[in-house]
């Protein structure tokens, strides 16, 4: 490293001795980047004698990145948007030299996909099956990007930085390794800092609890997280790969159209599809299954309403070019067509419910099961803060559609985890309408504030049940709530019990706001430790208090500094 | 591929030497044995060798560890920063605030990334004083922020001047007089609650304050919504303070570290003695963080309606409204979906750069810090290093253009021929060969050329596989895999008659004067030699392959473009002597050494060296049928 970063290093280390008045030891003077100095001032105090001073010059500096199976967003804390989104497509895969990218007429040709390749497996940085997977070419596409955005878009000078790291949780721990160690390597990082993915997107939405429901690439995962921890997880491969393969198989058939019978089939590139699928791509926001049973909040509707019904006399349609098809076309499509694949892909309204396994159960069913099976009151903060992520979930109308839907499921079933009661369903049918009739009546009376019941004249002796009755107001409540508005968090901190979703500004954002805030960070791999032992060096609990128990000022506690723990975790990862 | 054919690519083997930590040792799939590995021929064909393959021109070469390194076994450090579009250097200190891009003119169009200069939108009938108006034109695909309706009235300065107007023409307020808006705002909504809370309605109290809330949100909507930026920084603002409420006030804050240097402890240990005033100002239980509960908090609502807009959007403009990915990932902000919201991209900065070796730290190579200077100061060229290999087809006869009159009318001749190579090659040209139609089946010389940048003599071992690795399996046949290079010595020892060649090139491979002979070599000069290599290409899956492939029903449509690349690996591997006084010993000894016997030691000690190191050679695409 530069002199200057070399001179620092040396510079704080006579510095830190002489405060210490000891020898110096090993540990000093070997030559790792992460060498003594003053360790950060996490928050500042309200000091008496001075200001906060020297130790927010010497702070530690970060490097946030965000990793998904298709994209590597890298940035620095406190930016709203990453420096650089960067991918991996073939063109990306290359050898040095390699420029036929650039050549115009490769350009123009469709690339074939390879003999037993997976849909778009060439624009893939991992998977979760590692069983096929060729970690060496991971780690080096992985470490190709990565160089790609330290001296393209980064610019960094040459010291070392910290680096936070958002990850999906649950990775396979040899890929995790992979990952870290090309991050060890190239970056010199002298530690890493993980956070789990939809913890962020939970930070960035502004919430402390949200279920959050990740549309990603291979898989939708949806996360409840309570109070900034992930209580309960539900996997679909409902996700991008499946919407991409409809989409290419959709714009085959309309190709084909126009094809004479005996030439060769169109068969798009991942590439085109997957243009057509970001530009033009949408989902219909309103829910076709169950339309009858639907019921409809007053605030949606009448948009939605003119928008589905009213019938488009000249259809209209999407002209879209495909230079690389043969001969070059340009398709003119309806536009309610490319509403088709994310209807067929990721809510698979024309298959019955049985029909599904348990890893392809459409969206709003893992949404609406993952809240099932959360206790009540974790239910009730999560479902009025569903956060939908993502790189799938920028498809217009894919949001209001799944909150929708899942609004729709909830009002058919209730929160009831039986689904069939047999010979009983009848008796249980009689149950559930009664309690529906009753949530209509509390609801007509929420809006006209007065009871009919109490009016009409007949029923002067015949109280209505307690349940249906006005509550009687308090004063003593009324004191206490006006002092919890008055101290406590604002009432809109505490809505609850009704499916609302919440915008998040994404998973990168909210690591970026977690390092800028100084968070600091369960799962901290240091890098000594883990060149030493690697992941293995983990200790097995999950929970390490980030909050360190009261010491003695013995000279130990001196001697050992904030900066180190003793051991570290996995966390999520474990 | 992407050079034309022939090419030779280098394969830099620090993939292998890799950080490998403790984990991949014991992990469930073990990785094949060490030795093992280092028997296994090179495969080009591998998918993760296109990331160790280099051409020459862009190895380096570091002289401690003696060994070839690629770009990704150095370490960068950057020199200094520049525009290259203004080729203004910018300070360190600039990057680290204003990031990495231009903040002058320089700006690259959105929809194809040409750079854009200003032009001026003055009307000649009535000139303005200036020249104004001006925009941003693309000079190649003619976009220009006319077409968002932004337009500039100075030709300077483009960057403030773009960083307060939003598209479509309006002002933009900067973020210093939204931080001020939003702290406004606040206050009178808290204001407004205190009010509320003083007049004392009772029960409708959430409700109206939910209201109130709600009508923020409107002021919000009422501008098309807070943006990206303004909801994160209402979400930075917002965590900060509530972090700030959380200080902890008593002195043995966790997150401090006990430094008597830093005055915020010395105040803790001030504390410690007044200790009967912090005991009784026990802490309080702290307040959980709340989440946010508007949008000046960062709190936004998902609501149909934006989702319905943009849907609505889509029917009317299609296609040519909305933005292809790759003109996205170019945007700062990576939320645009419709043309009319593209801003032109501010051209990101380059930087000059110095590598170091990863494993020793010596400086591999380092440029003139002057930005317009392209000449280096330190450069380890693996070119002069490292000997240079290419391959060329040999014609078939010494005398390949004359041949060909004849071959047309006597076909006696054309049989007598040495080889069946003629068959092979095209006939109406036959000094020229066409690398990207190789016919498949027909054995085919090539010459191997090897020459040499150091100034020693060398020795060459040359292996390949016999058969290629891949689909198409070729054979391959060196006739002469071991033979000497001359020294690199002095161009006029060539010229002037072969007085320096004598003593470099020893005779014992043999003559080599034209001869397709195994275990002579075909030619050589002062510094290279060349030999003959014999090439059957293969005929690709079909012919060869046809016992591994289980579904053999679409067999041969699955050929994919680069399958029918005709690829050699070489394992080159070099010796020879060099005299270690002259570079080593003055860097190795110290000076008081050097002194002692230096004169001699320079001129006995003569050190055996050996290098290996696999190449690629591609020879041609296969024509396959």
């Amino acid at each position: 490293m530069a002199s200057s970063a070399s001179g620092e290093r040396k510079a704080s280390a006579s510095h830190s001795r002489s405060i210490r008045g000891t020898t110096p030891r090993l540990h000093d003077l070997a030559s790792t980047p992460e060498a003594p100095r003053t360790p950060p001032l996490l928050r500042s105090t309200s000091s008496l004698y001075g200001s906060p001073g020297g130790s927010f010059r010497t702070e530690d500096e970060y490097v946030v990145l965000e990793l998904g199976s298709r994209f590597v967003r890298g940035g620095f804390p406190g930016e709203s948007t990453p420096r650089c989104t960067l991918s991996f497509g073939p063109e990306h895969q290359r050898r040095v030299g390699d420029y036929r990218e650039w050549d115009p007429e490769y350009a123009q040709k469709r690339r074939k996909r390879r003999k037993g390749q997976d849909w778009g497996e060439d624009y893939e940085l991992y998977r979760m099956d590692i069983a096929n997977l060729d970690l060496d070419l991971v780690a080096d596409k992985f470490d190709r990007v990565v160089r790609e955005a330290y001296t393209k878009y980064f610019l960094l000078d040459p010291k070392p930085r910290r680096i936070l790291l958002a990850l999906p949780p649950r990775m396979p721990h040899p890929l995790i390794s992979t990952l870290l160690a090309v991050l060890f390597d190239s970056c010199q990082a002298p530690s890493i800092t993980l956070l789990s993915s939809p913890v962020l997107a939970t930070v960035a939405a502004g919430l402390r609890s949200a279920l959050v429901v990740d549309i990603g690439w291979a898989e939708t995962v949806v996360t409840a997280v309570c109070e900034y921890r992930e209580v309960h997880e539900r996997r679909t491969i409902r996700a991008g790969k499946l919407l991409s393969q409809e989409m290419a198989r959709l714009l085959n058939a309309h190709l084909e159209a126009d094809v004479p019978p005996n030439a060769p089939k169109p068969d798009i590139s991942f590439e085109e599809a997957d243009e057509v699928l970001t530009r033009v791509g949408w989902c219909n926001t309103r829910p076709k299954s169950n339309r009858r049973t639907m019921y409809f909040p007053a605030r949606t509707s009448p948009i939605l309403e003119e928008f589905e019904d009213a019938p488009e006399t000249p259809e209209p349609s999407v002209t879209i070019p495909f230079p690389r098809n043969t001969p070059p076309t340009n398709l003119s499509i309806a536009f309610k067509e490319l509403a088709k694949p994310a209807e067929k892909a990721l809510f698979a309204t024309d298959t019955p419910l049985s029909d599904f396994d348990d890893h392809e159960l459409p969206l709003h069913h893992v949404v609406y099961r993952a809240l099932l099976a959360l206790p009540i009151d974790v239910r009730r903060l999560c479902m009025s803060r569903i956060v939908i992520t993502g790189g799938v979930s920028n498809l217009p109308g894919l949001k209001t559609r799944i909150l929708a839907e899942v609004e729709a499921l909830v009002q058919q079933r209730g929160w009831d985890p039986v689904r069939s009661y047999g010979s009983a369903s009848a008796r249980h049918e009689q149950t559930l309408r009664q309690q529906k009739e009753k949530v209509e009546l509390r609801r007509d009376e929420g809006a006209d504030k007065v009871s009919e019941l109490l009016l009409s004249p007949g029923a002067e002796q015949t109280l209505p049940p307690a349940g249906l009755r006005e509550p009687e107001v308090d004063a003593m409540d009324v004191k206490l709530a006006n002092m919890a508005l008055k101290h406590g968090p604002p009432p809109a901190c505490n809505a609850g019990g009704e499916i609302r979703g919440v915008e998040t500004l994404g998973v990168w954002a909210g690591a970026s706001l977690v390092a800028q805030l100084r968070v600091r960070g369960i799962v901290e791999i240091d890098r000594e430790r883990f060149l030493k032992d690697g992941l293995f060096g983990a200790s097995m609990e999950k929970e390490v208090s980030v909050v360190p128990q009261r010491q003695s000022m013995g000279p130990g506690v001196v001697g050992r500094g904030g900066g180190d723990r003793a051991s570290w975790t996995l966390g999520v990862w474990a | 591929m992407a050079y034309t054919f022939p090419y030779t690519y280098y394969s830099c083997s620090c993939h292998e030497t890799r950080i490998s930590p403790g984990a991949s040792k014991r992990s469930s799939h073990p990785p094949p044995a060490e030795d093992e590995e280092d028997e296994q021929t090179f495969d080009p064909k591998n998918p993760r060798s296109n990331y160790s393959l280099y051409p020459l021109e862009h190895l380096l070469y570091c002289e401690d560890c003696r060994q070839i390194r690629c770009p990704r076994c150095v370490i960068e450090e950057t020199l200094n920063w520049f525009c290259p579009s203004c080729l203004f250097e910018v300070p360190s200190s600039v990057v680290k605030s204003d990031g990495n891009r231009c903040t002058r003119n320089c700006y690259n169009c959105p929809v194809c990334s040409a750079p854009m200069p200003v032009a001026s939108l003055e009307d000649p009938a009535n000139p303005s004083p200036n020249g104004g108006p001006f925009i941003l034109s693309c000079p190649y695909c003619h976009w220009s922020t006319a077409e968002i309706g932004i337009e500039f009235d100075k030709p300077t300065g483009i960057t403030s001047q773009l960083a307060r107007i939003a598209n479509g023409g309006n002002p933009m307020p900067t973020q210093k007089d939204k931080d001020k808006e939003r702290d406004r705002r606040k206050e009178s909504e808290s204001r407004k609650l205190q009010d509320l809370l003083l007049s004392g309605t009772s029960s409708s109290s959430a409700a109206d304050s939910s209201a109130a809330s709600t009508s923020f949100d409107d002021i919000y909507a009422s501008t098309s919504g807070p943006t990206h930026d303004d909801l994160f920084s209402n979400l930075s603002a917002f965590y900060k303070s509530q972090l700030a409420l959380q200080t902890p006030s008593n002195p043995f804050s966790p997150h401090m570290d006990l430094n008597f240097a830093s005055p915020s402890s010395f105040s803790r240990i001030m504390n410690l003695y007044s200790s009967t005033v912090s005991k009784k100002q026990k802490r309080d239980k702290p307040v959980p963080m709340r989440e946010a509960a508007s949008a000046l908090e960062g709190l936004r609502i998902h609501s149909p309606s934006t989702d319905v807009d943009t849907i609505e959007r889509l029917r009317k403009e299609g296609w040519n409204a909305s933005v292809s990915p790759a003109q996205r990932l170019a945007q700062p902000n990576p939320n645009v979906r419709l043309a009319s919201e593209l801003r032109p991209v501010a051209t990101l900065l380059c930087t000059k750069r110095g590598k170091r070796c990863a494993t020793c730290r010596h400086i591999l190579s380092k440029p003139e810090a002057k930005i317009t200077s392209t000449r280096y100061k330190i450069k380890l060229l693996a070119l002069n290093h490292v000997p240079r290999i290419s391959v060329r087809w040999l014609s078939p006869t010494p005398a390949a253009a004359s041949t060909t009159t004849i071959n047309s009318t006597s076909s006696s001749f054309g049989s007598g021929m040495p080889n069946p190579a003629s068959v092979g090659a095209p006939s109406a040209a036959a000094g020229t060969f066409d690398y990207e139609n190789i016919k498949p089946g027909i054995p085919t010389h090539f010459i191997l050329h090897v020459s040499n940048p150091l100034f020693d003599p060398i020795r060459v071992t040359l292996a390949t596989p016999s058969i290629t690795p891949g689909k198409l399996q070729s054979r391959v046949t060196l006739l002469c895999p071991q033979f000497e290079v001359g020294a690199n010595t002095d161009v006029w020892d060539d010229a002037l008659g072969g007085g320096g060649r004598k003593g470099s090139v020893s005779v014992g491979a043999g003559g080599g004067d034209g001869q397709i002979e195994a275990g002579k070599v075909w030619d050589r000069g002062r510094n290279w030699t060349s030999v003959v290599m014999e090439i059957v290409p293969g005929l690709g899956v079909t012919g060869s392959g046809a016992g591994d492939d289980d579904d053999n029903d679409n067999d041969d449509e699955e050929l994919d473009e680069d399958d029918a690349v005709l690829e050699i690996p070489i394992f080159v591997r070099i010796e020879y002597e060099t005299e270690v006084g002259a570079e080593e010993g003055r860097i190795g000894m110290g000076p008081g050494e050097r002194g002692g016997k230096g004169g001699e030691a320079q001129q006995v000690q003569r050190e055996k060296r050996e290098e290996a190191f696999w190449t690629v050679v591609g020879v041609g695409r296969v024509l396959l049928f």
